[in-house]
């Protein structure tokens, strides 16, 4: 079933149209990956699935429901993003993860003990439970990372967005957060990433989306999808065709 | 929740003390017996208890001079510092103080048009003169949120630009004011550096009702304040209306800094190094923050300010030297330490 979908969207920055007549959907319970050059139109299709901006034409759902009649409110207790750039202020990484709590606790209220329990058990998952009480601008990069992404799984959305969530991590990171959402995404959790890195597409997402300035050049699985062909033509880089030995995935050399 | 009751009965135990203390000192010195007497025989109740055996010099300096001025202080120094926590917050920005959207120099300006142009006409008098500078205050914030807007949405770097840009305008044409009209210029120069000498409870009741109400709508807003430092796009998908909250704190914590310049003048520092301290301590989280903000930069003016006035008795420094003569070194040891990088 469509947990997401977006229909016929126009996008522009001022002038500058990013999307022209996008549609996909997101099924649910899949990870997905998109995957395109600099300037397609990634971060644009996680931002207007987020409702963070609004289509100029088109529309997107969720459930069904054009998202304009979901109140802020309702949509954050759906859909979770972890966008590019994140903030790392004075705060613990327990006081952090709780703050993917907020859309379920009144303003002048505090955490539950459920939504503290809810927040231990994405730290755990995350592996961060041991830095509960350190201050997450001390952290390494990796470490933020699995913070940032144990908020967005506190939150317990049925969708999950993210931005990049791969780039500036090492080798180790990278894997973990992509066998992190792969296994979320068993649970039922949709899960759309914006990745970088066409080899970690390939190995872990169910579905791939290659853009490319603003157009669905291609979607399905990456066996499927991550052609030399297509590669060459959306990447402008050649490549050859070869195959993970033990799990058949496209891998992408140039 | 003991323990925190416990904690505020102890600040409040601390507040009292501070205010008792700092109303005994002075080029009069007062037997602190004698101020606790002639407060409390103010007090609706226990008032007519009271044995009235101090004499009526020492009342009218407790009532009318020493206790407006003292209270003004901790009403200035708390609001300041809150405001500090708004913008610090809603700009994102650690060095952000409440001034930096042009609350100070608009304040300055229509100070100086008050004391230079229209009270000296005797059209209005001088207890006008917060009025102007609170105007002054407004507008200039007011052209600043104007400018700082992109696509119509506020945007933190173009708000600092434009603060930086009206704040440097409009202190030029204070100074040009003051170049052309020189009768009055040591009145305008004591209200630049900022002092609480000479202040009423008609200053009071004139900025305490706009930094206590304030106060309330910050707190109403910290949870919000809290999730918008993870940056605009995580706030909106944790469901906060990210450009509402941020015109509502601009607002609140410009209205609380122009209530507070325009009883004082520009008293600098205590805005940006309250907040700043604070959070290094009891961390980011703006409940918390706000509330220890409120008491600590309170306490902290009133300390500069009595030093201010009894350090050099009898004569009397404007609390402003002092705030920068600490906050300057602060600044530095902040830099140094290195720790500027994050709100």
């Amino acid at each position: 079933m469509d947990k997401m979908r977006l229909e016929n969207v126009y996008f522009a920055y001022g002038e500058e149209p990013v999307l022209q007549g996008l549609s996909l959907s997101l099924q649910e319970g899949r990870f997905s990956g998109i995957v395109g050059p600099n300037g397609a139109g990634k971060s644009t299709v996680l931002k207007l699935l987020d409702g963070y901006i609004k289509p100029q034409q088109g529309a997107v759902y969720l459930n069904g429901e054009n998202l304009r009649t979901y109140s802020l409110a309702q949509l954050a207790q759906e859909i979770a993003l972890i966008p590019q750039t994140s903030y790392y202020i004075p705060f613990t990484v327990q006081e952090m993860v709780l703050l993917g709590r907020t859309p379920f606790y009144s303003r002048l209220g505090a955490p539950s003990e459920q939504d503290r329990q809810i927040a231990q058990e994405s730290m755990e998952i995350t592996g961060v439970a041991h830095l509960a009480h350190r201050l997450v601008s001390d952290l390494s990069g990796g470490e933020r990372q699995r913070v940032t992404i144990a908020r967005a799984f506190a939150q317990q959305t049925k969708v999950l967005l993210l931005d990049e969530p791969t780039t500036h991590l090492d080798l180790e990171h990278q894997v973990n957060t992509c066998r992190l959402l792969k296994e979320k995404s068993r649970e039922g959790v949709t899960v759309l990433a914006v990745l970088h890195d066409l080899n970690l597409a390939a190995a872990f997402c169910d579905y791939v989306f290659v853009l490319n300035g603003g157009v669905l050049m291609e979607e399905g699985s990456p066996g499927e999808v991550l052609t030399p062909e297509l590669i060459a033509q959306v990447f402008r880089v050649s490549v050859p065709s070869l195959q993970h030995p033990l799990t058949g995935r496209p891998i992408i050399v140039p | 929740m003991t323990r925190s009751l416990c904690r505020f009965s102890g600040l409040l135990l601390l507040l009292c003390a501070a205010v008792l203390a700092a109303t005994a000192l002075g080029s009069v010195r007062i037997p602190l017996g004698d101020v606790l007497g002639i407060i409390a025989s103010q007090l609706p109740g226990v008032g007519g208890l009271v044995e009235k055996d101090w004499s009526l010099a020492h009342e009218v300096i407790v009532l009318k001079v020493r206790l407006p001025r003292v209270l003004l202080a901790l009403v200035v120094g708390g609001g300041l510092s809150v405001a500090g926590v708004l913008f610090q917050g809603s700009l994102r920005n650690p060095l952000a103080d409440p001034y930096i959207i042009g609350v100070s120099s608009g304040a300055s300006l229509g100070a100086a048009v008050g004391l230079l142009l229209v009270i000296p006409t005797g059209l209005v008098g001088h207890g006008f003169l917060p009025l102007f500078a609170f105007a002054g205050a407004l507008v200039a914030t007011w052209v600043v949120s104007r400018l700082g807007q992109r696509r119509g949405r506020l945007e933190p770097t173009s708000l600092l630009l434009a603060g930086v840009a009206v704040g440097a305008f409009l202190t030029a044409v204070v100074s040009l004011l003051m170049v052309l009209r020189i009768e009055n210029l040591q009145e305008v120069y004591l209200w630049l550096m900022g002092s609480l000498s000479g202040r009423t409870w008609n200053h009071l009741t004139m900025s305490a009702p706009y930094v206590l109400g304030g106060l309330l709508v910050a707190l109403w807003l910290a949870k919000d304040l809290n999730v918008y430092l993870l940056g605009e796009e995580a706030a909106h998908s944790l469901g906060i209306d990210v450009q509402r909250v941020q015109r509502l704190v601009l607002m609140i914590g410009s209205l609380m800094a122009a209530a507070c310049v325009s009883v004082s003048g520009v008293i600098g520092f205590v805005g940006l190094m309250v907040p700043h301290a604070l959070r290094l301590v009891f961390g980011a989280e703006h409940r918390r923050l706000m509330f220890h903000s409120l008491w600590g930069g309170a306490v902290f003016l009133l300390t500069a300010d009595t030093l201010a006035r009894t350090l050099f008795s009898p004569i009397e420094l404007p609390v402003g030297i002092i705030t920068a003569f600490v906050g300057g070194p602060f600044f530095i040891y902040l830099l140094k330490r290195g720790s500027a990088g994050h709100g």
